[in-house]
């Protein structure tokens, strides 16, 4: 019987949190502290957490202070179940999952069925947000299907590219997202042609087969649409190169960062879209600031712009609960979904009843010459990408 | 004509790879009659040697930096002192064990070394400008190909005809071979089988080391899974070309190079995601009409 008691009185200690006491506001974070996913949540997560410690300094949110508490993830999907459900135990009002869908998804559903908000850390699949968890989640980032979008637009207007060339990493639904915005967008643009398409694997040690077939075109093609991501691309872009062939290389947002250019010296002709540069030229003086703040806090640049959606995600979710006057899920997704073009430091922000993520937004575009990237332009795309085309 | 040729190249550069991987599992499995799963984990912890242990994106080069004559025996000598070490440590304790034990064990020793290599690297992919040089375009008789793939293939070739020579020529290898027909019955006649043993994952380790030098200086990326798929072929390699037949393990090694770059060739875009569906279907198909692989080491089959 005393064990008993004993049992009880602990289990209690451990439920207290979830009746949150009212002067405080909790952010869960059910990410991967460890496991390969842990490189990808880390950045945005130390970014998410500037945001707040600005919130906080700021006189917190509706007079309270935001709290974090944090589970791992381990980079695997039932542990990720339980992370979720161990941030919602410790009284989280919004769950912070995974960047990638796949691997936040199992935490943010468990969000969603304890009705709470969940916002994906950078996923870029349509299926994070209502289509794959529910109606009360979201993501920081942009669909992949902009980016390859953007790409094929700009290249089409900016440097005068016709004929494209279409290779597909066919290893994540990330690099499928990215074709399937340039399938959609290459058939507005008058004069583009397609001429020729291949796929080829993400692990393969060689592509020397899609080279040769590239290299077989009677000539080289302006534009390469290259959808994949690390580390497969710097291989796939370093055995292009090697083959001498100079076309202009067009990426998602996944090649983005300096830190893998070692690998491919004097790589030229190479343009990527990015939320926010990491390299010191951004256009936005305040997101050069926010580059300098980082570094402050985590002792090291940004590596790649993947960092910055973790900034925007509190951000934009602070002004909802700040409209809304409160925490309460359904009052914050309606603010959130109210929102249309609403400035941040990383580019306009859209949500909709429809679609919790970007199916347009603004890209600054890097282009890499001589192996130093940097900032060229900036492009929106001309028209959202219909949801229905996203869903195929 | 050109493009046959470039695609004729092409094949054969990724079928040294395979073949490279595919000997170093067959010399072991010739002597010993282990599969060693942990060979894969040796060509990534043979390239991530070549870096200074660090949490940060940038890779830290470090013996990487050494020119091409010191780098190439520096990485050699890891790989083959990994190799060593991890038949002193770990697979000496098996030596009588059944080969399911021993194959479970390799997996186990993988395991370790890869998340050895996780916890001083991280698992973020680390970029490495591996002999820069050789990622210029050559040209030969009218095909424009990378001279990294004409130098993974010369470089085969040499590996290929050194051991040949190592094994027929001198005595070490002559053990070797003998070990690897009938091991019991070499022992009795006077064969060291510890000396064998040890010379045969010093190879292995070796080719490995090889495999991570053309593996890192054609993608520039050291990852710590990058050794899982060349491992696989690899194996497919060693199992359609006769468990324990060196030559068979080489031959299919670029058979399934030429697979692998003719099916990219010939299949239509919407099939070419199913490539390795194909090549795996015709290693099944080998397997079918010639179960005990194309070239069966005489050791290895059943005596009534």
């Amino acid at each position: 019987m005393k064990r008993l008691t004993a049992v009880l009185a602990a289990s209690t200690a451990l439920a207290a949190p979830a009746f949150a006491d009212d002067d405080r506001i909790v952010v869960g974070f059910a990410t991967a502290e460890s496991g390969f996913m842990q490189g990808y949540d880390k950045p945005a997560q130390d970014a998410a957490i500037i945001r707040i410690a600005e919130i906080n300094e700021a006189g917190g949110l509706l007079g309270k202070q935001l709290e974090v508490v944090n589970a791992d993830t381990k980079t695997d999907r039932a542990e990720g179940a339980k992370a979720g459900l161990s941030v919602i135990d410790a009284g989280a009002d919004m769950v912070v999952v995974s960047c990638d869908y796949d691997f936040g998804a199992p935490a943010a559903l468990a969000a969603e069925s304890a009705g709470l908000i969940s916002f994906f850390l950078c996923a870029e699949s349509v299926k994070a947000g209502i289509q794959g968890v529910g109606p009360n989640s979201f993501s920081a980032s942009v669909l992949a299907a902009v980016q390859g979008a953007t790409m094929a637009q700009w290249a089409y207007e900016k440097k005068g590219a016709r004929s494209f060339y279409r290779l597909e990493d066919t290893w994540t639904e990330y690099n499928k997202g990215i074709c399937d915005g340039f399938d959609w967008m290459l058939p507005k643009l008058a004069e583009a042609q397609l001429v020729g398409e291949d796929s080829f694997l993400n692990e393969d040690a060689s592509i020397a087969a899609q080279i040769t077939r590239i290299k077989a075109l009677p000539e080289e093609p302006d534009a390469i649409m290259l959808c994949t991501m690390m580390p497969g691309g710097v291989s796939a872009i370093k055995q292009l190169r090697a083959a001498g062939i100079t076309s202009m290389i067009l990426n998602g947002s996944g090649m983005d960062g300096s830190y893998w250019m070692s690998a491919v010296p004097d790589l030229s002709n190479f343009f990527v879209p990015v939320q926010g540069s990491v390299f010191g030229d951004d256009p936005n003086a305040e997101v050069n600031a926010f580059n300098a703040k980082y570094k402050e806090v985590t002792g090291g640049d940004p590596a790649t712009q993947y960092t910055y959606p973790g900034y925007v995600m509190i951000d934009v979710w602070a002004k909802a609960v700040e409209r809304a006057g409160t925490t309460e899920t359904s009052a914050v997704v309606a603010e959130l979904e109210k929102m249309v073009d609403e400035p941040t430091l990383f580019g306009p922000r859209t949500f909709t009843a429809e679609l919790h993520h970007q199916n347009k937004a603004r890209y600054l575009i890097v282009e890499t010459t001589g192996g130093k990237p940097a900032v060229v332009d900036e492009w929106t795309i001309s028209e959202p990408i219909p949801v229905a085309d996203l869903m195929k | 004509m050109a493009s046959l040729l470039q695609v004729l190249f092409d094949a054969l550069s990724l079928g040294s790879l395979y073949a490279l991987g595919a000997l170093g599992i067959a010399l072991i499995f010739g002597v010993m009659r282990l599969v060693n799963f942990a060979h894969g984990d040796v060509i990534a912890f043979s390239l991530f040697a070549l870096l200074w242990p660090s949490t940060d994106a940038v890779a830290i080069v470090f013996a990487g930096n050494l020119p091409w004559f010191l780098l190439i025996p520096f990485t050699l000598a890891i790989g083959a002192g990994l190799s060593v070490l991890s038949e002193l440590v770990v697979f000496r304790r098996f030596r009588r064990a059944n080969p399911a034990t021993m194959m479970i064990a390799s997996f186990a020793l993988g395991f370790v070394i890869r998340y050895f290599l996780l916890m001083l690297f991280t698992s973020r992919p680390k970029s490495i400008a591996l002999l820069p040089a050789l990622s210029q375009p050559v040209e030969i008789l009218g095909a424009r190909i990378p001279l990294l793939q004409l130098i993974t293939i010369l470089v085969t070739l040499a590996v290929l005809i050194g051991l040949t020579l190592f094994l027929r020529r001198t005595r070490f290898g002559l053990e070797m071979r003998a070990a690897a027909e009938n091991f019991t019955m070499a022992r009795m006649l006077g064969v060291r089988a510890n000396r064998v043993i040890m010379g045969a994952f010093a190879l292995s380790g070796a080719l490995a080391a090889a495999s991570a030098l053309i593996l890192g200086s054609q993608t520039g990326t050291a990852n710590i899974m990058m050794g899982a798929n060349v491992m696989l072929m690899a194996f497919i390699a060693t199992v359609i070309g006769g468990m324990g037949s060196l030559a068979g393990a080489v031959l299919a090694g670029f058979l399934l190079g030429a697979i692998a770059t003719v099916m990219q060739v010939i299949l239509p875009p919407d099939a070419r995601a199913f490539r390795d569906a194909f090549v795996y279907g015709a290693v099944i198909l080998v397997l079918i009409f010639r179960p005990q692989g194309l070239l069966s080491a005489r050791g290895a089959k059943e005596r009534v």
